[in-house]
C-alpha cells in the first residue's frame, strides 16, 4: 500500500510540474533541422531560417515586402552604365561573440571579400570546407555576372560586372550571400578545425548563435549592439517539430508561439480559436500551362487563348489547393513590387473559347498532349490532378489532350528541350526581384533560353527585360514590367494558372510578426504581450 | 558454454552482411539520387551533375560502391553524411542516447503494467479482468502508433493541458549542458530545480505510445506461461505444502513463468526500434528513428546505411544478449536439448 502512495505521489508530481521564472523568450516551432549554419552552402528553407537571426547581408529585404534596402551596405553608387557598383560599408558594426572566440575588430571589407570569395575562388581555404557546393552563388548566375570584386578601402567595396544588372542588388539581399567574419574563419582555420564555421555561426545579426541541438532546438540570444531593429525579447528558441499536426498541439498548448508550415485542414479551426491567429500572403512562385507557339496551331494567339478560357480554375483552386491557393493573373504574385493590378483575369468562358477556335479555323477533334508535373510543388500540389481536370475541360470545347509525364528531371529537361506540346511547369522565385521571373520567358539573340517552356520571342518584351536591368530606379522599372504584362497577356504564350498562398499561425500575444513575401521567417521586432 | 557463446556469435556475421547488402541495394532501388533530390527549378546543368556524382563516387558500378563501402565499414569508417557534412558514427551517437531513453522508459512501462497484469489475468482465470485484459492487450497489440500517440496528445496534452504535448524538456525554463545525452540524467546533474521531473513529465506519453505494443504482447505471453505453469506438479505441492497464495504465485510460479517472457522482451527490442520511428515523429524526438527516415527522403545513403546498420548491431546485440541470459538460466537450451 505504502508503495502504491508514494507512487501515486511520484506520478502526481510528474503530472503537476515545476515552473521557474525566465527572461522573455520566443519560441519558434520550426519544421527540420538545418543542414548546418552557413547558407551559401545550402539550398533549404529550413536552414537559411536557422541561419537568418544570426546574419546580415550587404543589402537587405525590408521585412515583410520584397523590397531591397541597405544592410551592412550603408549606401551604393551605381556608375558606367551599370557596370560598376560601389558599396559604402557601415562602421561600427560589432560580431558576435561565442564561448571561445571574441571578435577583435568591427566588421569591414574585409569580411565581403571572404564572403565572396569562398564561394567564388576555388583556391580560397574555404572553398573545400563542408563539401564545397555553392548551388545559389552558381543558380544566381553569380560566376557569370561578377567581374571583380576588390576593396578599395575598410569601408569601400567595387563590385565590376560583366553585363549590367541591377537585379544583383537584391541576389545580395538573398541568404546565401550572408556576411561571416573573416577573423573567425582565420581563427578556426589555425585551430584546425574550419568545419566549425559552419556549425557555430558568428555574425552581426539580430540574434547571436548559443547552442544546437539536432532534432531538437536551436538557441539564440538578443544582440543587444544590432545596428538595425533591435530584437524585443530576450531569447530566441527553435523548437524543432516536423510533424505539422504535433506543431499544431504546440501552438495550442502554448509550447511554442509561432508555428511554420501550418497543415491547410487546420486552418478552419485555427481562425476559430481566440488564443490563436492566422495571417496568409501569396507564395512566391507561380504554376503555368505553356502553350508551345513553334508548333502549330499553338503558333495562333487566338488558339491559346481559347485553350486557356476552357479552363476552370475556380474549380481546381477549390478540389486541388483547398484553398491555399489563388488564380494567377500575371507572372509575378501580387506581392512583389510592379506586379500589375489592372491586368484582367482570364475568363473561364468554353463557349467563346469554342467561337475562337472556329474564327481561327481549327478544325476539332484538335489533338494535342498535356503534360502533368510528377511531383508535387509548393504551387502544383497535385499535377495528376489538374492535369485531368484540364483534360475534361478541353474535351468539352472538343480538344482531346492526351496526357504525358515523366520522371521529374526528365521532365524538366524534355520541357525545356520543347519536346511537349503544352506542359505545366511553374518556377519559384529567389530574390523578390521582377526579373527572376520574367526573364522565364526571355530570348537571347531571338532564340528563347532553356526556361523559356513556350518557346516565345517577343522583340519588345525582351527589350524591355534588358532595359530594366540597367535603370536604377525603381518606380522607372515598375514601369517597364508593367508593360510586360500588358505583353504577356495579350500574347498568351500560357495560362498562368495560380500563386500558392502560404499561411501562417502563432499565438495571439504575438506582435510586430510580418510574413515575408519571399516565404522566410524572421524574428527581429517581434514580441510577445 | 563457450562453444554455444562462439556458435551463437559466428551467426551474427551473415546477418551483418545480408544487411549491410539489402540496404545498400534498397536505397539505391528508390529513384532520384542524392544529387537530383538537390535541384529544384533551376534545374543543374549535366556537368555539374556529373561533378557532383563523380565526387560522391555515384559514377562507379554498384558493386564496386558496395565493395568500397564494405571495406571502409570494416575499418571503422561510416562515412560522412551528405546533408550535414557530418560523420555519421557521430550523429549517430549524438541521437542514440534519446533513443535509448525513450526505449527504455517504455519497455519499463511494458514490464511493470504487463507482467502483474497478465500474471493476475492468469490467476484469476475466466474473470472479467481476465476477459478485458486480453481485449485491451489486443487492442494495444493492434494499436497504430500515430493515432494512438496523436490521440493522447490531443486529449491529454491539450485538452486537459496535464503533460506537455512533445519534445524533452521545457526549452523555455530549462536550458543545461548534456554531457550523458540522457535527458533525465543529465537534467538530474544539471541541478535546476524541477529539470527531472519535466524531463519525465515529457517521456510519460511517448514511452505509453511506444510501450503499448510490447505492452500487449508481455501481458498475453505472462498470461499464458502462467497458465501453464500454474498447473505444473510442482505448484500443486508448494500449495499443498501450504506456503500462502502470494508466495506460490509470486515465487514458484511467477519466476518460472516468467522464463519465455525474457525473450519475448528481447524480442521486442527490433519492433521498439521500428515504432520508435513512429514515435520520435510525433513527438519530435530527436532519436535515430526520426533520422533515418529523413535520410532516406534526402538520398542520405552514407547516413541511411550506416544508421541501419548501427541500430542492426544494437537489435542483434540485444537479441544476442537475451538468448545468453535464456541460457544461462535455462540450461536445457545451452546444452542443445
Amino acid at each position: 500500500m505504502k508503495t502504491i502512495t508514494l507512487a501515486g505521489l511520484g506520478l502526481a508530481a510528474v503530472l503537476a510540474g515545476a515552473g521557474a521564472a525566465s527572461a522573455k523568450t520566443l519560441v519558434y516551432c520550426s519544421e527540420g533541422s538545418p543542414e548546418n549554419f552557413t547558407p551559401s552552402i545550402n539550398t533549404t528553407g529550413t536552414s537559411f531560417d536557422a541561419a537568418r537571426p544570426v546574419y546580415n547581408r550587404l543589402t537587405e529585404f525590408k521585412r515583410g515586402t520584397t523590397e531591397v534596402v541597405p544592410g551592412l551596405a550603408e549606401s551604393w553608387d551605381i556608375t558606367d552604365g551599370g557596370k560598376t557598383i560601389t558599396f559604402h560599408l557601415r562602421k561600427g558594426v560589432k560580431f558576435h561573440s561565442l564561448k571561445d572566440f571574441k571578435p577583435t575588430r568591427d566588421f569591414n571589407a574585409d569580411d565581403v571579400l571572404w564572403s565572396f570569395n569562398r564561394q567564388w575562388k576555388p583556391d580560397h581555404p574555404y572553398y573545400k570546407v563542408s563539401g564545397g557546393k555553392y548551388d545559389y552563388f552558381s543558380d544566381m548566375d553569380m560566376p557569370a555576372l561578377l567581374d571583380s570584386v576588390e576593396k578599395t578601402d575598410d569601408y569601400t567595396v567595387v563590385m565590376k560586372l560583366k553585363t549590367p544588372n541591377v537585379a544583383i542588388l537584391a541576389n545580395l539581399a538573398m541568404d546565401f550571400m550572408a556576411i561571416g567574419s573573416a577573423e573567425y574563419a582565420d581563427f578556426l582555420l589555425k585551430k584546425g578545425m574550419p568545419e566549425q564555421f559552419d556549425q557555430a555561426p558568428v555574425g552581426t545579426g539580430p540574434f547571436s548563435f548559443v547552442a544546437y541541438q539536432k532534432d531538437s532546438v536551436i538557441r539564440y540570444k538578443a544582440n543587444r549592439d544590432y545596428y538595425g531593429e533591435k530584437p524585443l525579447v530576450d531569447d530566441l528558441v527553435f523548437a524543432i517539430t516536423p510533424d505539422a499536426t504535433a506543431r499544431y498541439a504546440k501552438l495550442k498548448a502554448g509550447e511554442c508561439h509561432v508555428n511554420a508550415y501550418p497543415r491547410p485542414a487546420d486552418l478552419a479551426e485555427m481562425e476559430k480559436d481566440p488564443a490563436l491567429k492566422v495571417i496568409h500572403a501569396s507564395g512566391l512562385n507561380v504554376l503555368f500551362w505553356a502553350f508551345d507557339v513553334a508548333k502549330p496551331p499553338l503558333d495562333k494567339k487566338e488558339v491559346r487563348q481559347a485553350l486557356a478560357m476552357s479552363i476552370d480554375r475556380d474549380a481546381i483552386m477549390k478540389d486541388v489547393f483547398l484553398g491555399a491557393g489563388e488564380k494567377a493573373t500575371t507572372l509575378i504574385p501580387p506581392t512583389m513590387w510592379s506586379f500589375d493590378d489592372k491586368i484582367p483575369d482570364v475568363p473561364y468562358d468554353p463557349e467563346k473559347a469554342k467561337a475562337l477556335l472556329a474564327a481561327a479555323g481549327v478544325q476539332t477533334p484538335l489533338e494535342i498532349d498535356l503534360w502533368y508535373q510528377p511531383v508535387s510543388r509548393p504551387y502544383n500540389p497535385n499535377g495528376k490532378r489538374i492535369g485531368e481536370m484540364m483534360q475534361a475541360d478541353l474535351a468539352k470545347i472538343g480538344v482531346n489532350a492526351k496526357l504525358v509525364t515523366y520522371e521529374w528531371g526528365e521532365y524538366r529537361k524534355r520541357a525545356q528541350g520543347g519536346e511537349d506540346m503544352t506542359a505545366q511547369l511553374g518556377w519559384t522565385g529567389d530574390n523578390g526581384d521582377p526579373d527572376n521571373f520574367f526573364f522565364l520567358d526571355s530570348c537571347v539573340n531571338g532564340k528563347p533560353i532553356n526556361n523559356n517552356i513556350p518557346k516565345w520571342c517577343n522583340a519588345e518584351f525582351n527589350d524591355l527585360l534588358v532595359k530594366a536591368r540597367v535603370v536604377s530606379d525603381q518606380a522607372e522599372r515598375a514601369k517597364l514590367y508593367q508593360r510586360m504584362q500588358e505583353i504577356e497577356h495579350d500574347e498568351q504564350p500560357e495560362l498562368l494558372v495560380a500563386h500558392s498562398i502560404v499561411y501562417e499561425s502563432m499565438r495571439s500575444n504575438v506582435t510586430g510578426y510580418k510574413q515575408s513575401p519571399l516565404g522566410t521567417h524572421a524574428f527581429e521586432g517581434v514580441d510577445l504581450q | 558454454m563457450l562453444i554455444y557463446f562462439v556458435r551463437r556469435v559466428a551467426l551474427t556475421v551473415p546477418t551483418f552482411l545480408a544487411l549491410m547488402f539489402l540496404t545498400f541495394v534498397a536505397i539505391r532501388l528508390v529513384p532520384g539520387d542524392p544529387v537530383e533530390v538537390r535541384v529544384g527549378e533551376h534545374g543543374m546543368s549535366p556537368e555539374r551533375l556529373a561533378f557532383f556524382r563523380h565526387e560522391l563516387g555515384l559514377d562507379q558500378p554498384v558493386w564496386k560502391q558496395f565493395f568500397d563501402y564494405v571495406w571502409k565499414l570494416m575499418h571503422g569508417d561510416f562515412g560522412v553524411s551528405l546533408a550535414t557534412q557530418q560523420k555519421v558514427l557521430s550523429e549517430f551517437f549524438t541521437l542514440f542516447p534519446a533513443t535509448l531513453e525513450l526505449a527504455f522508459f517504455a519497455m519499463l512501462f511494458a514490464v511493470a503494467v504487463g507482467v502483474p497484469a497478465g500474471a493476475i489475468a492468469a490467476v484469476k482465470r475466466g474473470s472479467l479482468f481476465d476477459q478485458a485484459l486480453m481485449t485491451v492487450s489486443l487492442f494495444g497489440y493492434s494499436m497504430p502508433i500515430f493515432w494512438w500517440g496523436l490521440l493522447l496528445i490531443m486529449f491529454v496534452s491539450v485538452r486537459l493541458g496535464l503533460l506537455p504535448v512533445s519534445g524533452r524538456i521545457d526549452l523555455i525554463n530549462y536550458y543545461f549542458d548534456q554531457p550523458t545525452g540522457f535527458m533525465t540524467v543529465d537534467a538530474l546533474m544539471s541541478g535546476q530545480p524541477g529539470a527531472f521531473i519535466d524531463a519525465l513529465r515529457h517521456l510519460v506519453l511517448p514511452a505509453i505510445v511506444l510501450g503499448t505494443v510490447p505492452l500487449g504482447v508481455i501481458a498475453r505471453m505472462t498470461r499464458s506461461s502462467m497458465l501453464e505453469v500454474l498447473s505444473e506438479d510442482y505448484v500443486r505441492t508448494a500449495r499443498a505444502k501450504g506456503l500462502p497464495p502470494s508466495r506460490v504465485i509470486g515465487v514458484h510460479a511467477l519466476r518460472n513463468a516468467l522464463l519465455p517472457v525474457v525473450t519475448v522482451i528481447g524480442l521486442s527490442v527490433s519492433g521498439l526500434m521500428a515504432g520508435a520511428v513512429l514515435t520520435e515523429t510525433i513527438f519530435s524526438w530527436p532519436g535515430v528513428g526520426k533520422w533515418l527516415i529523413e535520410s532516406i527522403g534526402r538520398r542520405d545513403y552514407p547516413a541511411l546505411q550506416g544508421g541501419v546498420m548501427l541500430v542492426s548491431a544494437v537489435v542483434i546485440s540485444v537479441n544476442l544478449l537475451v538468448d545468453l541470459i535464456y541460457g544461462a538460466i535455462d540450461p536445457r537450451i545451452r546444452h542443445g536439448r
